[in-house]
């Protein structure tokens, strides 16, 4: 009953016509960043970061949270038309979904992707409403040894499923914490690695560094090879799958939507690692999986539903504990910061208007979504069309408007393109960096962490053994750790290793 | 990856590059903890986290080089080969030109210029249609952050914008 009132609440927030609008925005620009290939939701996200600080914290983070599942529905229709995956996500989707339009299955493959996007989108909604209030109760009992224990097992997930070298991997985690530490000491007020800079006094900003690693890095990377698009030209018909595809799809969305959901709990899994996940599972449960690379239609509609059901469910530790599971809900976190709010397990209690009005939110987006991924499908085709040769520039324009708006400091502006050259060279070199992106974030959290539990338990380091959660996060850690040290594992590594950031 | 890009006990193995300036920056970071001082287990102090932050990140650079040295890896210009390299590199005099630009001139005097190069190197528009969109996108934009949002972006020694 307490679920409905507070569900009946939300929608009161989420239905304000000014949260309305922020909605439709975030599924629209979501949309868009998806369908464009090149750029991606981190890229968006950190773009419009700045634009959150001129509304309430509400209607910021319903845009915020609209553009990440915005992209997941979006990311398919570049990859069933033009075979380039929009975003990291729908590399999957290439596989069968661009043979499907080959075929000339274009419309059945998109409406299969926006529904089974749609109802795993939903799926997920339902389940984060009824398991983040749970969590959240128990989180409250967390001290500061569990959350710096969590911290270090999401960091070595994302480490661990990041692609290429391990080593090179934990070198960015910790290259992000040293960066996040940058600035006053919050317990000393002594300044580290400021260089005497003023405007580094307050640390290194979020949306320069992200901008930059991702949003200038992904121009320059681009900027070396022509795209090449493929783009099916026939006018897309049948939008609606017929009954047979229904019943080829039905079980595939309901394995995709529960594995994605979970993965998307998991720190450092996510939406990417859900929808191989799901093609993989589909492929080996299938009894025809000769069919798959050649249009078959569960190899779209799993991964479709298995990377919108994990979107809903990243957002789960997110609320509850706090900690981002992966790079997008890290920007979503510095949304939170910004406006002066640290999600966590009092964010529901204390905070119930903001939490329930973005659950709802995210029901009025999926339907809005629908709508705007299928009879509007034609104004995205068209959008395909538009050359990169004139987006990237404007890409690289709106990132400097972005990041000077942001905090009105040429200074970030430097930092941006200074992170957007490293980030390039560190692409090139294979240095992923999402790990540096998370380890940033988490850095300050992970070191008032450390550094309480220690103070707290007076230098004993069986603090973070002698707590069972703690314990437990530590003991996974390292197994993950030591994992690609074996060949079984370092194998299994590589099939789920992912470019998280693209 | 071929024979000929996959080289072992070279200098030139982007690898080995890689796990060096790891390394010295380990070193620095360390370094960089020690200064801040390190405080006592039961209190530790500014230092403490980047002291063994860096340490891990020797440790971690350390690792890269080994692999390097005993497994070998790419080459530097390996990483470039049939690539367009001279686009980014492009991209990045005029961003940097932009950098040292921006405060003297202003945003509007330095981003007409940006955009009319990136525009024009690296799948070069069509003066007609590069011209219109690398001054009214920025005129635009400078348009609807001064007028609409009162942000005020650089005017430069010019006063321009």
């Amino acid at each position: 009953m307490d679920t409905l009132i507070n569900v009946a609440h939300g929608f009161g927030v989420a239905l304000q016509p000014v949260n309305l609008v922020y909605c439709f925005i975030g599924v629209f620009i979501g949309t868009l960043v998806g369908v464009l290939p090149g750029i991606g939701p981190i890229s968006a996200m950190s773009l419009l970061l700045p634009i959150t600080l001129s509304g309430t914290p509400e209607s910021g983070i319903i845009m915020m949270a609209g553009i990440y599942y915005g992209s997941m529905y979006g990311g398919s229709t570049t990859s069933i038309l033009v075979n380039i995956p929009g975003e990291a996500a729908s590399v999957v989707t290439c596989i069968d979904g661009h043979q499907m339009a080959k075929q000339g299955r274009a419309g059945p493959a998109l409406g299969i992707s926006a529904f089974g996007s749609f109802i795993a989108g939903t799926f997920a909604l339902v389940a984060l409403m009824l398991v983040a209030p749970k969590l959240a109760s128990v989180a409250i009992a967390f001290g500061p040894a569990e959350y710096f224990s969590l911290m270090v097992l999401g960091l070595v997930v994302l480490t661990f499923l990041t692609q290429g070298s391990m080593a090179k991997a934990l070198l960015m985690a910790c290259i992000g914490v040293v960066l996040g530490v940058v600035g006053l000491d919050s317990i000393t007020a002594q300044p580290r690695l400021t260089f005497g800079r003023v405007e580094l006094i307050d640390g290194i900003g979020l949306v320069p560094v992200v901008m930059g690693l991702f949003g200038v890095a992904e121009v320059l990377l681009n900027t070396e090879q022509a795209i090449k698009r493929d783009i099916i030209n026939a006018k897309i018909t049948n939008l609606l799958p017929s009954k047979e595809d229904w019943k080829i799809s039905a079980g595939p969305m309901a394995r995709g939507t529960i594995m994605g959901f979970f993965l998307g709990i998991l720190p450092g899994g996510g939406a990417v690692v859900a929808s191989f996940g799901s093609y993989a599972l589909e492929k080996r449960l299938s009894k025809t999986p000769e069919r798959f690379g050649k249009g078959a239609i569960e190899g779209v509609a799993g991964p479709e539903a298995a990377n919108n059901a994990a979107a809903g469910g990243a957002f789960i530790p997110l609320m509850t504990l706090g900690i981002p599971p992966n790079v997008v809900m890290a920007l979503l976190l510095g949304a939170f910061v910004i406006h002066g709010l640290q999600p966590g397990p009092l964010m529901i209690t204390q905070n119930p208007g903001l939490f329930w009005g973005i659950v709802a939110s995210m029901y009025i987006g999926n339907l809005m979504l629908l709508v705007l991924n299928l009879p509007m499908i034609g104004m995205w085709v068209q959008l395909l069309k538009l050359p990169y040769n004139i987006l990237f520039p404007l890409i690289i324009l709106f990132t400097i408007i972005g990041v000077y708006c942001s905090s009105n400091n040429v200074f970030d502006v430097y930092v941006m393109i200074a992170f957007g050259i490293i980030g390039y060279f560190m692409r090139k070199l294979g240095y992923e960096p999402a790990p540096l992106v998370l380890a940033f974030v988490l850095g300050p959290m992970l070191e008032n962490n450390l550094r309480k539990s220690l103070i707290l338990s007076q230098g004993d380091l069986m603090t973070f053994i002698e707590r069972p959660i703690s314990a437990v996060c530590l003991a996974f850690a390292v197994v993950l750790l030591i994992g690609p040290l074996l060949p079984v594992l370092r194998r299994k590594r590589e099939m789920v290793a992912l470019d998280e950031g693209a | 990856m071929n024979n000929d890009t996959n080289v072992k006990f070279r200098l030139n193995n982007s690898e080995l590059w890689g796990g060096l300036i790891g390394l010295a920056l380990g070193g620095f970071v360390v370094w960089s903890g020690l200064k801040l001082k390190l405080g006592t287990i039961n209190d530790p102090g500014s230092g403490f986290v980047l002291f063994y932050t860096g340490i891990l990140m020797c440790l971690f650079s350390a690792a890269i080089i080994y692999a390097a040295l005993t497994e070998g890896g790419p080459t530097l210009g390996s990483r470039w080969e049939n690539t367009r390299w001279t686009k980014p590199l492009l991209v990045i005099v005029c961003l940097i030109a932009f950098s040292f630009a921006l405060n003297p001139l202003g945003f509007l005097l330095s981003a007409i210029p940006l955009m009319l190069l990136l525009l024009r190197v690296v799948d070069p528009v069509r003066w007609p249609l590069a011209i219109p969109i690398a001054v009214l996108v920025p005129l635009g934009m400078w348009w609807v952050l001064k007028r609409l949002l009162l942000i005020q972006l650089p005017s430069g020694m010019f006063e321009i914008g």
